[in-house]
């Protein structure tokens, strides 16, 4: 278990202001966040590059704010792999392990064992500068879980990889972090790529961090307008709720809650349904007209006027064209009243 | 994770080696090479332009300078001045390479620490350093002496040499080590910075998060990693205390009429109670009208200097790929 408590520090121009996060043991948590919002200071802090000015990082209860990095036993994957390059794939996996004085026989049988799980038992001997991006992830992977680490720190491990190859890497990170019941932290800024690999995500912004929680809770429930954004919530309305229902633009929608005053509307695209025709009775169901259809790689998005310029991503085998008037539903439970950012 | 799940092992093709350019080396060698051509064409010429020299007789050289031609002198009527039979070239190459390699173990010692303590670490007065030895690279040797003249003859320096009965300046041993120190320092100092400066501190983070201590992490990541930067910085310095020609006459005075009370018995030891090492020494043998002879040992510093540079440029472009 890795607790954060009222983290704070200054690096450079970075800043970051009281952090408090836990991640339970064979967690995989992704810090998610836009560019410059403090996501490397924070691991940088934890693998102990910089000291905090303030809080604590406890690891199984033990504080290691004061221990060097070496004794905190995090390992540490930056961006760019960072695999020392005077040395072949076999060594850069037994480093650690050499480093932490494991008894010879041992150092070889962990090596081949991770070379094997990797599958890149054929590069031992291979040089890092004759790598692809794909084989350094690996070996860099293998080099930090060799040790057995109580935290892997990996900072933006796929952004290096081309589209298809993240999609695959990803799932492979996953089945790695599963299978050998490691506790990951993922640093990166883009949400499809947290999505699929994160038991829970923790987005920052300027230095703070927003909001922790699984990612169907944060995309159902954004606290604020920037999380929101964030997370591609497209359809963001200035609106007035007063408990029963929310205003917006002179458009009345129902929507139960204790919010009252100023907030920002917001739902998902793929939570608003499309209805062939307006049918009686249903609340939230208004007629609109489509004013642009694109069609993206698995289904249809839809700009829609209903009195509210909206986007609606529909999957289905029906495809309307631009001019069709139609029902929009806008469900009550999807629809958030989150804080102005 | 099996292997047939990886199919990532067949994905691209392997990533170039971090040889030197080819262009590069084409330019490299085409300056070498005509750089080297010059030198004979122009050596040949010389020895041409002086071939009358050849056929002067001892009378001859006798009567035109009889004072200078006694002793052991015979023997510069012979080909470039016959400098290879003469015990005074000798002790002069063993000088310098004697104090060159003192300079370059010295300057390598403090200036590699130094240079990664200036590459990693925030030090104060760090701007102020960098730029007190770059200036030592760009203004003139003989200023470099004065200013060390000054600084060992007045002050607390002087004091403790006074206290110790001892004189760094004008003397032979420490006082060449000293002022070509300073400029062989000086110039290591920027390619062992550079070098480390080269070598991503990533690196060692990543080493020490492994469980490495700092000492591990820079003994078997950074120090790897900077080695062809540090043998390239200390081939700078070896070649810079070599050549040093002006700092050390300032600083340590003309030594050809030394008297022999001067040499310590160490110094007689070491065969070095010759006070003019090469670069001095070409500059002696001009005076004393020697051509053939002070071009000759100019023509083995080029040498040496010339085949330092390759080396250095070999070892510099060598990358991690063995």
């Amino acid at each position: 278990m890795i607790e954060i408590r009222n983290l704070s520090g200054t690096v450079g121009e970075f800043c970051l202001q009281n952090i408090n996060l836990s991640v339970r043991d064979g967690e995989y948590l992704v810090l998610l966040g836009p560019t410059g919002a403090g996501k490397t200071v924070l691991i940088e802090y934890l693998v102990g590059i910089y000291r905090q000015q303030e809080g604590a990082i406890l690891v199984d209860g033990e504080d290691v704010t004061p221990l060097y990095t070496e004794e905190r036993h995090i390992a540490y994957v930056p961006q760019d792999y960072a695999l020392f390059p005077n040395l072949n794939v076999s060594r850069n996996i037994a480093y650690g392990l050499e480093a932490r004085r494991f008894p010879r026989a041992e150092i070889s049988r962990i090596t081949e064992q991770m070379l094997e799980s990797l599958g890149i038992g054929h590069l031992r001997h291979r040089m890092p500068l004759n790598l692809s991006g794909g084989e350094k992830q690996r070996v860099a992977l293998g080099r930090a879980l060799a040790t057995r680490p109580r935290l892997v720190l990996l900072d933006e491990p796929l952004s290096a990889l081309d589209e298809n190859l993240r999609t695959q890497m990803s799932r492979e990170l996953r089945d790695l972090q599963q299978s050998n019941r490691a506790t990951f932290v993922h640093v990166c800024h883009n949400f499809e790529e947290a999505s699929a690999v994160a038991d829970r995500i923790a987005i920052m912004d300027n230095g703070c961090l927003v909001q922790v929680g699984t990612l169907e809770q944060v995309k159902a429930q954004p606290r604020n307008e920037f999380v929101a954004r964030f997370l591609k919530t497209q359809n963001l309305f200035p609106a007035v709720a007063d408990g029963a229902t929310v205003r917006i633009h002179g458009i009345q929608l129902e929507k139960k809650s204790t919010i009252r005053g100023e907030r920002v509307m917001a739902i998902r695209p793929e939570n608003i349904r499309i209805h062939p025709d307006t049918e009686s009775g249903r609340p939230n169901l208004f007629r609109g007209v489509i004013l642009e259809a694109v069609p993206r790689p698995h289904f249809m998005e839809y700009i829609v006027d209903i009195g509210l310029k909206l986007a609606v991503f529909h999957i289905g085998e029906r495809r309307y064209r631009v001019g069709d008037s139609l029902g929009i539903e806008l469900p009550q439970e999807h629809i958030a009243l989150v804080e102005r950012a | 994770m099996s292997g047939e799940r990886n199919p990532l092992a067949a994905i691209g093709p392997a990533a170039p080696g971090r040889r030197g350019a080819p262009g590069d080396r084409l330019l490299f060698k085409t300056f070498f090479y005509s750089f080297a051509g010059f030198l004979i064409l122009f050596s040949a010429y010389l020895f041409l332009a002086n071939l009358d020299q050849l056929f002067v007789t001892e009378a001859a050289v006798r009567s035109r300078e009889p004072a200078l031609w006694e002793e052991n002198r015979k023997v510069l009527t012979s080909f470039a001045g016959g400098f290879w039979q003469d015990p005074y070239f000798w002790k002069s190459l063993n000088l310098t390479l004697m104090i060159t390699l003192i300079t370059t173990l010295l300057a390598s010692a403090i200036g590699i620490p130094a240079a990664y303590g200036l590459s990693r670490y925030r030090i104060p007065g760090k701007a102020v350093i960098e730029v007190l030895f770059s200036s030592i690279l760009v203004i003139p040797a003989s200023s470099v002496a004065l200013c060390l003249i000054v600084m060992f003859n007045y002050g607390p320096l002087w004091d403790l040499q006074q206290r110790w009965g001892f004189r760094f300046a004008h003397s032979l041993f420490p006082g060449m080590v000293i002022a070509s120190f300073v400029l062989s320092f000086a110039l290591g100092l920027s390619a062992w910075k550079a070098a480390f400066d080269s070598v991503n501190p990533r690196f060692e983070q990543v080493a020490r998060s492994l469980g490495s201590s700092r000492w591990r992490a820079f003994r078997t990541v950074s120090l790897p990693m900077a080695k062809s930067g540090l043998a390239a910085g200390v081939i700078l310095a070896w070649t810079r205390a070599m050549a040093e020609f002006s700092a050390v006459l300032f600083f340590c005075g003309t030594f050809g009429e030394l008297p022999p009370e001067r040499f310590s018995t160490l110094e007689r030891a070491l065969r070095i109670d010759q006070a003019d090492w090469l670069s001095v020494a070409i500059w002696a043998q001009i005076e004393y009208g020697n051509v053939e002879y002070g071009f000759a040992l100019a023509y083995i510093l080029v040498l040496i200097g010339g085949l330092s540079v390759y080396a250095m440029h070999r070892i510099g472009a060598k990358g991690y790929i063995w």
